[in-house]
C-alpha cells in the first residue's frame, strides 16, 4: 500500500469542444504525487492550471488518458461517486475563502462532516481542528464576515481538515491576502505537510511556490518541468 | 439536517421577499378555501330548505309544454288545466302504495281582524288525513272541522296570528271566516306546496267556497315506498299514453333537486376556479422568488459541490425554501379563509351554522394542500437548476 500514490495522471488529455474549433486544455499530462509531498504547479495564465486543478479535484474528468486517486480511477465514475471521492478524500482551499455566510464559523467547519454522516456532527471535532489551525476561540460562534481574510482562510483549512482527505488543493490560497498573513497561512499548511497531508498548491506566485518541495511547470497544457 | 437550517435562514435573510411571497399564497388560499366553503354553505343552505321535498312527485295538467310548477300561489291560473277525479284515481291507483293528495290552490284577499289591511294570499285545500304526511305543526292541531284553518309560520309572524285567530276570507269577507287551528312549522322553498306564507283549509270548505267538485290542480304523491323516478314513470305511462295528447306534467322532485345540486356544484366549481388564479399568480411569485435565491446563490453552490455536496442535497435546500414558504404561507391562509368564510355566510347567508361542517374543513384542506403543492412545484424548476449546475462554471460565478 505505500507505494500507491495519492495521485497520479497518466497521459491526461482534456480538449473543450467550442464553435470555432476545439481547444486542448491539456495535452497528454502525467505525473504522480506521493502520500506527504508538498508540490506547487505554476504556469502562466491560460497554460492548463485551472483545468488541471479541475482534474486534480474530480469537478471535471479528462477526455482522454486516466486519474487515479490513491489507486482508484475516476473516468467512469459516476457524479454521485465523484461527489463522494470529493467530500471524502479531497480538501479544497480557495483563494477567495468561500466560506457560507449563512453558516457560523463551527458550522462551516462542520459541513463536511454533516455531508458525510448525514446527521449533527458533533461541534468538539470541528472546534479542535479549528484550535489545531490557530483561530481564536472567541470567533467560533462568529459568522465568516465578521473574520479577517487571514482568520476566514483558516476556517477554510480547518473545513478542507475536517474528514482527513487524502489531498489538499490548493488555488492561489494567500492569493487574497496580505503578505504577512499570507506568510503565516503558508507556515501553517507546511506545518501541516511536516504532520503529514499532502498538499497540491496551484500559484502564481514564486515566493509561495517556495514554501512547497517540489514545483510541476506547465505550460501549454503540458508539463514542462 | 444542515441543508433544511440553511433553507431557515435564507428566508430569515430575505424576510421582506419571502413575506411577499407568502403573501401572495395566503390570497390564493383564502380565495380557493372561502370561494369553496361559500359555495358548501349555499349548498347547505339550499339544501336544508328543500330536504322535505325530496321525496315528492309533482303532478300537475298539462299545459302544452314544461313541467316547470312550482306549486303554490296558483291564483290567477287557468281554470281549465285541471286534473280530473278520474285522472286523480288512476294516480292514486299506480303510485300505490304511496299516499296520493290531490291539491286544490288559488290566491284571495283576507282581512285579520276588524280594521286590518286587505292581504292577498295563498290558499290550499288537502284532505285532513293527508295533510300530516305534508307538513308539521309547531302550534296548535290539525283543522278537523269546515271552519278551522292551519297557517305558515311566516304568515302567522307577519300578522300575528296565534292559534284561535280568525281570518276573512274573500273580498269584503263573502267567503266566510276561518279560525286558525295550527300554525304549520317552517318548510322553507318547496316544489309541491308553498306553506310558509299560506293557509290551509279543508277541501270541503274550498269546494264550496270556489264552487269547485273533485277538479283538482295538482296531485303530490309523496314516495315513501320505491323511488320517485319510477313512480314518475308508472303515472306517465298511465295517463300520457298518446304522445300527442298529454294530460298530465310529471315532476320529480328528487331529479330535480339533483339538477338544482348540480348546478350549485358547478357554481362552486366555477367560483373556486376564479380563486385558483391567484393562487397560479402566487405560483409565479414563488416560482420567480426562487429563481432570484439560485441565482444569487451561484457560487455557493458551486462550493458546495466541489466539497462533496450531492445534487439532491443541493435541491433539498431550494424545496424546503419552497416549502416553509409554502406551508406556512397556507396554513395562515386556511386560517384567514375561515375568518373570510365567516364573514361572507354572515353576509350573504345571514347565518353561519353551515359553516362549521365537514364540507368547510374539506374546502379549507383543499386550499391550504393546493398552496402547499403549488409552492413545491414552483420551486421544483428552480431546484432542479440548482442542483444541476456545473460545479466548475459556479464557482467561477462572480
Amino acid at each position: 500500500m505505500a507505494d500507491i500514490p495519492v495521485m497520479s495522471f497518466e497521459d491526461v488529455v482534456k480538449v473543450y469542444p467550442l464553435p470555432a474549433g476545439d481547444v486542448t486544455a491539456l495535452d497528454g499530462v502525467s505525473f504522480r504525487v506521493d502520500r506527504g509531498e508538498f508540490i506547487s504547479v505554476m504556469g502562466p495564465s491560460g497554460s492548463g492550471k485551472s483545468t488541471l486543478l479541475n482534474m486534480m479535484g474530480c469537478l471535471d474528468t479528462p477526455t482522454s488518458g486516466d486519474i487515479y486517486i490513491s489507486g482508484t480511477r475516476i473516468g467512469d465514475m459516476s457524479d454521485m461517486e465523484l461527489t463522494n471521492l470529493r467530500r471524502d478524500r479531497i480538501g479544497f482551499i480557495f483563494q477567495y475563502f468561500n466560506l457560507f455566510p449563512l453558516l457560523n464559523i463551527i458550522e462551516n467547519v462542520t459541513f463536511p462532516m454533516m455531508l458525510k454522516s448525514q446527521k449533527s456532527v458533533d461541534p468538539e471535532r470541528g472546534k479542535e481542528v479549528l484550535r489545531s489551525v490557530q483561530l481564536d476561540e472567541k470567533l467560533f460562534t462568529h459568522t465568516p464576515t465578521e473574520l479577517s481574510g487571514g482568520q476566514q482562510q483558516r476556517v477554510a483549512i480547518a473545513r478542507a481538515l475536517i474528514n482527513n482527505p487524502d489531498i489538499l488543493l490548493c488555488d492561489e490560497p494567500t492569493g487574497n491576502l496580505d503578505s504577512k498573513t499570507g506568510a503565516g497561512i503558508m507556515d501553517l499548511m507546511t506545518e501541516l505537510n511536516r504532520n503529514g497531508t499532502t498538499i497540491i498548491m496551484v500559484t502564481h506566485d514564486p515566493h509561495i511556490a517556495e514554501y512547497s518541495r517540489r514545483t510541476i511547470l506547465i505550460a501549454d497544457g503540458r508539463i514542462v518541468s | 439536517m444542515i441543508f433544511w437550517e440553511i433553507a431557515k435562514r435564507n428566508i430569515r435573510i430575505h424576510m421582506l421577499r419571502s413575506s411577499l411571497a407568502m403573501l401572495g399564497i395566503i390570497i390564493g388560499v383564502v380565495a380557493i378555501s372561502s370561494m369553496g366553503i361559500l359555495g358548501n354553505s349555499l349548498v347547505a343552505s339550499v339544501s336544508d330548505n328543500l330536504k322535505s321535498v325530496g321525496d315528492s312527485v309533482i303532478v300537475t295538467p298539462y299545459a302544452g309544454g314544461g313541467s316547470g310548477h312550482f306549486g303554490g300561489g296558483g291564483g290567477g291560473q287557468s281554470v281549465s288545466l285541471k286534473i280530473t277525479d278520474q285522472n286523480f284515481q288512476q294516480i292514486k291507483r299506480v303510485s300505490a302504495p304511496n299516499v296520493a293528495i290531490p291539491v286544490y290552490t288559488t290566491s284571495d284577499h283576507m282581512k285579520i281582524g276588524v280594521g286590518s289591511d286587505d292581504i292577498v294570499a295563498p290558499i290550499y285545500a288537502l284532505p285532513t288525513k293527508d295533510v300530516p304526511d305534508v307538513m308539521k305543526l309547531q302550534a296548535g292541531d290539525y283543522n278537523n272541522g269546515n271552519s278551522g284553518c292551519l297557517v305558515g309560520s311566516t304568515f302567522a309572524k307577519d300578522h300575528n296570528l296565534k292559534v284561535g285567530s280568525r281570518i276573512s276570507i274573500g273580498t269584503g269577507g263573502d267567503k266566510g271566516s276561518l279560525r286558525v287551528t295550527g300554525i304549520i312549522e317552517e318548510r322553507g322553498m318547496s316544489f309541491d306546496i308553498s306553506t310558509d306564507n299560506a293557509l290551509i283549509v279543508t277541501p270541503e270548505w274550498f269546494e264550496n267556497a270556489y264552487d269547485r267538485s273533485k277538479d283538482y290542480d295538482e296531485v303530490v304523491v309523496k314516495v315513501k315506498d320505491g323511488d320517485t323516478a319510477t313512480v314518475k314513470t308508472s303515472i306517465e305511462k298511465q295517463l300520457n299514453k298518446h304522445k300527442d295528447n298529454k294530460i298530465v306534467s310529471v315532476m320529480d322532485s328528487k331529479a330535480t333537486l339533483a339538477s338544482i345540486f348540480e348546478a350549485f356544484g358547478m357554481v362552486t366549481t366555477f367560483v373556486t376556479a376564479i380563486g385558483g388564479i391567484s393562487m397560479i399568480v402566487a405560483g409565479v411569485s414563488i416560482f420567480n422568488i426562487m429563481m432570484m435565491s439560485v441565482n444569487e446563490r451561484i457560487k455557493e453552490i458551486g462550493i458546495m459541490r466541489s466539497i462533496g455536496t450531492q445534487k439532491k442535497e443541493v435541491m433539498s435546500m431550494f424545496i424546503y425554501e419552497a416549502a416553509i414558504i409554502g406551508v406556512i404561507g397556507s396554513v395562515i391562509g386556511g386560517i384567514l379563509s375561515l375568518v373570510a368564510g365567516y364573514a361572507i355566510s354572515v353576509l350573504m347567508l345571514q347565518t353561519t351554522k353551515y359553516l362549521f361542517t365537514l364540507a368547510t374543513a374539506i374546502s379549507v384542506v383543499e386550499g391550504v394542500g393546493f398552496g402547499i403543492v403549488i409552492c413545491l412545484a414552483c420551486g421544483l424548476y428552480p431546484a432542479w437548476q440548482a442542483a444541476n449546475m456545473n460545479p466548475i462554471d459556479a464557482l467561477r460565478h462572480e
